[in-house]
């Protein structure tokens, strides 16, 4: 009956407050824009990733006619196009795009998507530089900000929708007076009060959840429902933390613009101070190696090599005793060589890598230790692994390409130092790189501690609220 | 008829013999040192209009704050229809109506609406007809009904707090300075208006500063000074001099 009759008069002051339902109309159009850009992002990774394919199938289109060619007694014209060459094969001549297309709910949230690679072309070359160079922390307000799509409007805007609804929620009342009149009935000012929130939470929790079922329909995240359900808990629970904070603040007997100050500080706070100086801590506390340092490296260690090839094939050699005996004429002899280089190079770069790699491991356990402090940390991370856009996601499929290039590897060396032919159907039959989807389980077990975290955070507003608002009584 | 046990002279100016509505019992509520309200002992049966008077602080806002449990008391009970308010908070305030002395109600919402939300919180769902009736037996002017209160005066409010008594028929009234900024037109429309509840059985405590409203509208009169009360009579015992009078020496003590 309170609640019936609380949300009849929310509506009418709801309608009668024009200031209110402009923010409203404001909302609803920056969650459509939102949607929106969101789209367009997908559409173009999309565009992308079919542009790469269509490239490589050209590609191997053109080697099935060259072989055809060379077959049918055609001169390849240089022994760097002979795609006969394992090292031509193997390198760029045969080289496969390796993609990663959008997550399942891409439109939603861009998350990572624009600044993580989501295709490689992999070939014998593909080193750890192939992965280093996409792999820096980005500049923290890009990481943090990202693009204006629905996971931006939910973190960083819908807490501001929320505040204004909801911080003189109980104070207002006071200070119109209306609440004398309210707790001269009989009805628990809790049942009022919660009863008042609970329709400010479903017209802004229902918009941001409607806006998340459009923006996935648009794209068919319908097709993933438990990722949409995970989205949409993530989208409640941080609507709860915010609302239980806002209930929170009223309760202290404070004046509306006291409650909108500590409100805005909280979110400015916990939303946008928090998330930086955490990056910034970051950066400071395990400085990544400068890509300059890993570049000079790879220069250093290219010109070496060049320099002593000879060296380093008896060296590669003692290593491989078994490769020993195929190097036998001169054009496999310097492929095997070049290869001997290379290898070389890549032994060296490995080391910077491995310093960058730990750095940046140390780097993302801080930043994932820190999210547990702010609740906006946490809800990106779950909302970013819920659309698939998330640091995980791509991390699994790069570890798939560095299996992928192993496999690549293991096919052609042993044929480049044995200074073998590759036939037609070697040529065809060459490795295909399949992603595979991380386990819906995965994705739920890692986001189950930011999601409890936040739960956590939430109830830590929401209990102490109930209890105090439990204690109100006088009408003054 | 419970009006003629309070106009017997005889007995009002004791306690009514009628079972009160309203009755604080050793009634005391302190804040640290400073006692708002020492020792209360008051009954206000139905029909009777009982108004303290006494200067600022003497503890006439604190008796009312008590009867609707908005403070609770430090000693004493303060019961509503045999009910002790700390105990039946809810259930006793299904009896109370209240007008504060600035009855606020929600401004962007008409007369109409304010009417029919407080109705309902206090259980009474009403058609808009009737509805519009009790805002006009509570001298609601018709074409102001469907207006915003934001353009409503002191006195159309407390007419819509009024309302808001009637629609959830209550017993007792409790008024804080209701007359205080009603100009003598306004509060001798207040005046009637309050004379109709009490006839319809309804008890009436209202604080107020107004010795004149308190000897024309009363039924009986308490003196409060220093969270006392200090004398208690029935006005019908009682000049037209003899309350300025008593009060000021009271007052003086």
């Amino acid at each position: 009956m309170t609640i019936r009759t609380v949300f009849r008069n929310e509506m009418r002051l709801l309608a009668a407050d024009r200031v209110l339902l402009s923010s409203l109309v404001l909302f609803v159009a920056l969650f459509a824009y939102a949607i929106a850009n969101g789209f367009a992002w997908v559409a173009k990774q999309e565009g992308t990733v079919a542009a790469v394919q269509a490239a490589e199938e050209e590609r191997g289109a053109a080697l099935a006619a060259e072989l055809e060619r060379i077959a049918a007694g055609g001169d390849p014209g240089s022994p760097f196009r002979d795609p006969r060459a394992a090292n031509v094969l193997g390198g760029n001549l045969g080289a496969r795009t390796v993609v990663l297309g959008p997550g399942p709910l891409a439109s939603l949230s861009v998350g990572q998507s624009d600044l993580l690679p989501y295709y490689y072309d992999v070939s014998i070359y593909t080193n750890e530089q192939t992965f280093l160079q996409n792999g820096e922390v980005e500049n923290p307000l890009n990481l943090m900000v990202g693009r204006f799509d629905l996971a931006f409007i939910i973190i960083y805007l819908l807490p501001l929708l929320v505040l204004a609804l909801s911080y003189n929620v109980l104070s207002g009342e006071r200070e119109q007076g209306t609440l004398a009149l309210t707790l001269s009935q009989p009805v628990a000012v809790r049942d009022v009060v919660v009863a008042k929130l609970l329709f400010r939470a479903l017209l802004v929790v229902g918009l941001a959840l409607g806006g998340s079922l459009v923006g996935a329909a648009v794209w068919g995240g319908l097709g993933a429902p438990v990722r949409l359900a995970l989205w949409c808990g993530a989208v409640v629970t941080y609507g709860l933390f915010w609302f239980g904070t806002a209930a929170w603040v009223n309760t202290l007997g404070r004046e509306s613009s006291w409650n909108a100050t500590v409100l805005v500080g909280a979110w400015l706070g916990l939303v946008v101070v928090l998330p930086a100086v955490g990056n910034i801590a970051a950066g400071i506390l395990h400085p990544l190696p400068s890509r300059v340092e890993m570049i000079n490296t790879a220069r250093e260690a290219s010109n070496e090599s060049v320099n002593r090839r000879s060296e380093l094939l008896a060296r590669y050699l003692e290593d491989h005793p078994e490769m020993a005996g195929g190097v036998v004429d001169d054009v496999a002899g310097t492929a095997a060589l070049s290869w001997a280089a290379t290898e070389e190079v890549n032994r060296q770069v490995e080391g910077v890598a491995v310093r960058f790699d730990e750095q940046l491991s140390k780097q993302q356990a801080l930043v994932s230790r820190y999210r547990l402090v702010s609740p906006a940390l946490l809800a990106q991370s779950v909302l970013n692994d819920a659309a698939g856009s998330g640091d995980a996601r791509f991390a699994h499929f790069e570890a798939q390409v560095r299996t992928f290039a192993e496999e690549w590897r293991g096919y052609f060396v042993p044929a480049i130092l044995a200074g073998q032919v590759m036939t037609a159907e070697a040529a065809m039959g060459r490795p295909e790189f399949v992603y595979s989807e991380e386990e819906l389980s995965v994705v739920l077990g890692r986001s189950a501690m930011p999601l409890a975290m936040l739960l956590t955070l939430a109830l830590l507003a929401v209990v102490p609220a109930a209890i105090r608002l439990g204690r109100v009584r006088g009408g003054g | 008829m419970q009006s003629q046990t309070v106009s017997d002279p005889e007995v009002t100016s004791q306690a009514p013999t009628v079972r009160p509505i309203l009755e604080a019992r050793s009634l005391s509520k302190s804040y640290g040192e400073t006692h708002a309200l020492s020792e209360l002992d008051l009954s206000v049966a139905p029909g009777d209009i009982y108004c303290l008077l006494g200067p600022n602080g003497a503890g006439k806002t604190t008796t009312i704050n008590l009867f609707l449990g908005f403070i609770a008391p430090t000693s004493g009970q303060a019961l509503v229809a045999d009910l002790d308010v700390a105990e039946h908070d809810r259930e006793t305030k299904a009896y109370l109506a209240y007008i504060p002395e600035q009855v606020m109600l929600y401004r962007n919402l008409t007369g109409l609406e304010n009417l029919e939300y407080f109705a309902a919180l206090a259980g009474k769902k009403l058609e808009v007809d009737q509805l519009r009736s009790t805002l006009v037996e509570a001298g609601l002017q018709s074409e102001a009904i469907d207006r915003r209160v934001s353009g409503y005066s002191k006195g159309m409010r407390q007419k819509v707090g009024i309302a808001i008594a009637l629609a959830k028929e209550a017993t007792a009234l409790l008024l804080d300075e209701p007359t205080s900024g009603l100009d003598p037109k306004a509060s001798n429309e207040f005046s009637a208006l309050l004379e109709g509840l009490r006839e319809r059985g309804v008890a009436v405590l209202m604080a107020t500063h107004d010795l004149f409203r308190a000897k024309e509208t009363g039924t009986r009169v308490g003196i409060m000074r220093h969270g006392r009360l200090v004398a208690e009579m029935s006005t019908s015992e009682l000049g037209h001099s003899d309350l300025e009078r008593i009060y000021l020496n009271h007052m003086r003590e």
